[in-house]
């Protein structure tokens, strides 16, 4: 009877909109007894078939069942002038209405969003602002990061090309030693590890690259220093390379 | 074109997809916010009358350059793009309450969606559509949430009053849901 399941509403009162609509029940003069067992029904065929159901669906369930019984009840009139509430069929018939309002909303935004992502931009051109960077206070949260570096994978996939061969790629660390050494010739006398390691597209390069490093450390050409978690090494400046360890 | 027309032309390839937003380009080029918005106008206008590859907007006061609407279906075959991003209809819901109700507090979002909304406001923080505003007066002094600039970008808005008015749409959908 129920094709659509419980997971494709976004909450009870999208629910009880769908069922109103269904059951072409009237929204301004709701019948909450009507309203609340098809409201049951629902909720009992999602259980049958052992669908999670959210709490919050029970606890709309609750809150209609209380009215529907309290309904059934003789009421005593002084009592309820006493203490007035709203009428929690006028309440819930308000909530419907206010909640249908944004939900007719989604639609539109939806399509403007679908529509904005075929406007592509470029990023901002970062080498004019490389000479910039290092004066600039990085205030930020966790979020910051997580979108910085959700951008960085989108950089990196954008440098994927759309076809890739495969080669095996076969280079010793004496070969690697002398790449390295024409590289780290453009960097400042101290660099961050890290930039040996920027032109590595394979776990292979970085591991030789790594064995690279730790050799010319050996031979004394290259000095290094741990500061907190990021390591720095600096070019030794004498070539005999005697002096090179810490 | 006026020569601050070309000027910010440039200045707005350089900045790509962040923009600029009209105080900044009046101070880089020392002139009135009014010159520029002239300026940023004609720029717009040349951009569309020409039917160039590009196109000039303003997202919630950040202008851009981004590419022009057909320029997407070679863009897809170029770079290809398969799959577009979506907003699930909860996140929609939660954004549309935020966006015309800001700023407000979490349990009033969740007064009106009937669900609770805890993980979707960390989700909507970290994709950066929406972000703490402050806290409200009322006991506990709840967070209060507002939409972001990030917001108007994604959805194309100059200003949040181009949102279609709740007015209206009551008429409109209730009429739908009797028919």
């Amino acid at each position: 009877m129920f094709e659509i399941t419980i997971d494709q509403f976004s909450g009870p009162l999208d629910l009880m909109l769908f069922l109103i609509k269904e059951k072409k029940l009237d929204l301004f003069n709701l019948d909450i007894s009507e309203l609340t067992s098809q409201y049951q029904n629902y909720i009992t065929s999602m259980h049958d078939m052992n669908l999670e159901i959210a709490s919050e669906y029970l606890s709309e369930l609750a809150g209609l069942i209380e009215y529907k019984s309290k309904k059934l009840l003789p009421r005593d009139k002084s009592q309820l002038d006493a203490d007035y509430v709203e009428d929690p069929k006028e309440s819930l018939v308000r909530r419907l209405l206010e909640y249908q309002q944004f939900k007719d909303i989604t639609g539109d935004l939806e399509k403007r969003y679908q529509i904005r992502q075929q406007f592509i931009g470029k990023p901002l051109s970062r080498k004019e602002l490389d000479d910039v960077m290092p004066d600039m206070l990085v205030e930020g949260s966790s979020y910051d990061l997580i979108r910085a570096m959700k951008k960085v994978m989108i950089r990196v996939s954008l440098q994927q090309p759309f076809e890739t061969k495969i080669a095996a790629r076969e280079l010793s660390v004496d070969q690697r030693i002398d790449m390295l050494r024409k590289m780290i010739n453009r960097f400042p006398a101290s660099f961050a590890l890290e930039e040996c390691f920027a032109d590595c597209s394979d776990i292979q390069l970085v591991l030789i690259t790594f064995l690279a490093v730790l050799d010319m450390i050996r031979i004394g050409e290259l000095l290094f220093t741990v500061e907190g978690e990021q390591i720095y090494l600096i070019r030794s400046t004498s070539d005999d390379g005697l002096y090179g360890n810490y | 074109m006026t020569d601050y027309t070309v000027i910010i032309e440039g200045l707005l390839f350089i900045v790509g997809e962040q923009g600029l937003s009209i105080e900044q380009m009046a101070q880089t080029l020392l002139c009135s916010e009014e010159e520029v918005i002239k300026a940023v106008d004609q720029l717009a206008v040349f951009y569309k009358g020409y039917n160039r590859g590009i196109q000039c907007v303003n997202y919630g006061g950040q202008v851009k350059l981004l590419t022009a609407p057909f320029i997407h279906p070679y863009a897809q075959q170029m770079l290809s793009i398969q799959k577009t991003r979506q907003l699930s209809q909860s996140a929609l819901e939660t954004l549309a309450i935020i966006a015309y109700k800001q700023p407000i507090t979490r349990v009033e979002i969740e007064e009106i969606r009937g669900v609770g909304c805890d993980i979707m406001l960390r989700k909507l923080q970290a994709l950066d559509l929406i972000r703490e505003f402050g806290r409200s007066e009322a006991p506990g002094r709840p967070i209060l949430y507002e939409v972001t600039q990030e917001f108007m970008d994604v959805f194309q808005l100059m200003s949040l009053d181009e949102l279609p008015k709740l007015e209206q749409i009551v008429s409109g959908s209730s009429q739908e849901l009797f028919e």
